[in-house]
């Protein structure tokens, strides 16, 4: 059969032990159903599809092991991912330190143009917390990598952090594209759509905030 | 779940009006979101018996049990890229799971680790 999509990106959800990596992938509400079956085996990734400037976009999203410490992480663990969501707990000092170890590792293991994004999660525990935003976002400025603050329990920017990765993958890909390939006169109007510059997330940042 | 024959023919799914042509005529989705799962004709009808657990264990069967139903139709998937929306659990005896990739329900099929076929229940999803 035809391939029926355009792009397929695996992406990779890394941070340490209960920053809420599983969370952020399983939805499930325990008063949804009564005992599920499938709460109890879990889940070892998903296939999400969207659409990202008329293209249809596969994602196929895996959750890790938090008990795999970046320390043992090698690079079997990251191959053939494209995109990293890197996780801490904002109620949880130890968790946002480590992200500097996780990306060092990252760096030495995974390909090296992988695209990266940090996630605060948690964001609604704000009488728990211990990480502001602002430290948070002044780690994704130092690393030149983007971030946002999410809650896997309310859905909050869990679906925009998704996207915005994908989007990312999605534009460097079509910069490499070009670069290999420079464009004739026929695909002008579709360059610029690819190069159109990205929305500002400034609008879902504020959302989770310190209050 | 052992292997059972399969039929994959034109001879008894002309009845069934959600199949043409051999495959899925309308848009697979989850019962209980409505999240889309597979594209019209993305899935290949067949007829197999197999053993899948239910979407809920009951809280007082016994410890370890796993309570499960035979299912008879199935849609056949080749490729896994080619669900919309799915979730696959983790390998349990050469088998993943499918479930819902927005409400987690399920298991709505399950995946063949050999083959790398996925196997959606028909008995577990609706059409639209
Ligand atoms: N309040 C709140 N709790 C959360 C959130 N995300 C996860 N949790 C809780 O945090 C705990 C750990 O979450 P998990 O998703 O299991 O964490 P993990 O990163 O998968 O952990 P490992 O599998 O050990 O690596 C669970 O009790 C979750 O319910 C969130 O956004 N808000
Ligand atoms: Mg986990
Ligand atoms: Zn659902």
């Amino acid at each position: 059969m035809a391939k029926t999509y355009d792009y397929l990106f695996k992406l990779l959800l890394i941070g340490d032990s209960g920053v809420g990596k599983t969370s952020i992938l399983f939805r499930f509400s325990e008063d949804a159903f009564n005992i599920s079956f499938i709460s109890t085996i879990g889940i070892d990734f998903k296939i999400r599809t969207i659409d990202l400037d008329g293209k249809k976009v596969k994602l196929q999203i895996w959750d890790t092991a938090g008990q795999e410490r970046f320390r043992t992480i090698t690079t079997a663990y990251y191959r053939g991912s494209m995109g990293i969501m890197l996780v801490y707990d904002v109620t949880n000092e130890k968790s946002f330190e480590n992200i500097k170890n996780w990306i060092r590792n990252i760096e030495e293991n995974a390909s090296a143009d992988v695209e990266k994004m940090i996630l605060g999660n948690k964001c609604d525990l704000d009488s728990k917390r211990q990480v502001s935003k602002e430290r948070g976002e002044q780690l994704a400025i130092e690393y030149q990598i983007k971030f946002v603050e999410t809650s896997a329990k309310d859905s909050l920017n869990v679906e925009y952090a998704f996207y915005t990765l994908a989007r990312d993958i999605k534009a460097k890909m079509e910069k490499k594209q070009e670069a290999s390939n420079p464009p004739g006169g026929r695909s002008g109007a579709h360059q610029l759509k690819a190069n159109e510059p990205q929305r500002k997330p400034t609008s879902w940042l504020s959302r989770c905030s310190v209050l | 779940m052992s292997e059972v024959e399969n039929k994959e023919g034109p001879a008894e799914e002309e009845q069934k009006d959600y199949v043409q042509d051999g495959r899925n005529k309308y848009v697979v989705k989850c019962k209980f979101c409505g999240s889309k799962m597979l594209d019209k004709k993305s899935g290949k009808y067949m007829e197999a018996e197999k053993e899948l657990p239910l979407m809920r264990q009951d809280n007082n069967r016994k410890e370890g049990e796993i309570q499960s139903e035979t299912i008879k139709e199935f849609y056949h998937v080749e490729n896994m890229y080619t669900f919309e929306n799915i979730g696959f659990t983790h390998t349990v005896a050469n088998h993943k799971y499918l479930s819902c990739a927005d409400c987690d329900a399920g298991p709505v099929g399950y995946y063949d680790m050999d083959t790398k076929h996925s196997y959606v229940a028909i008995s577990r999803i609706v059409h639209s």
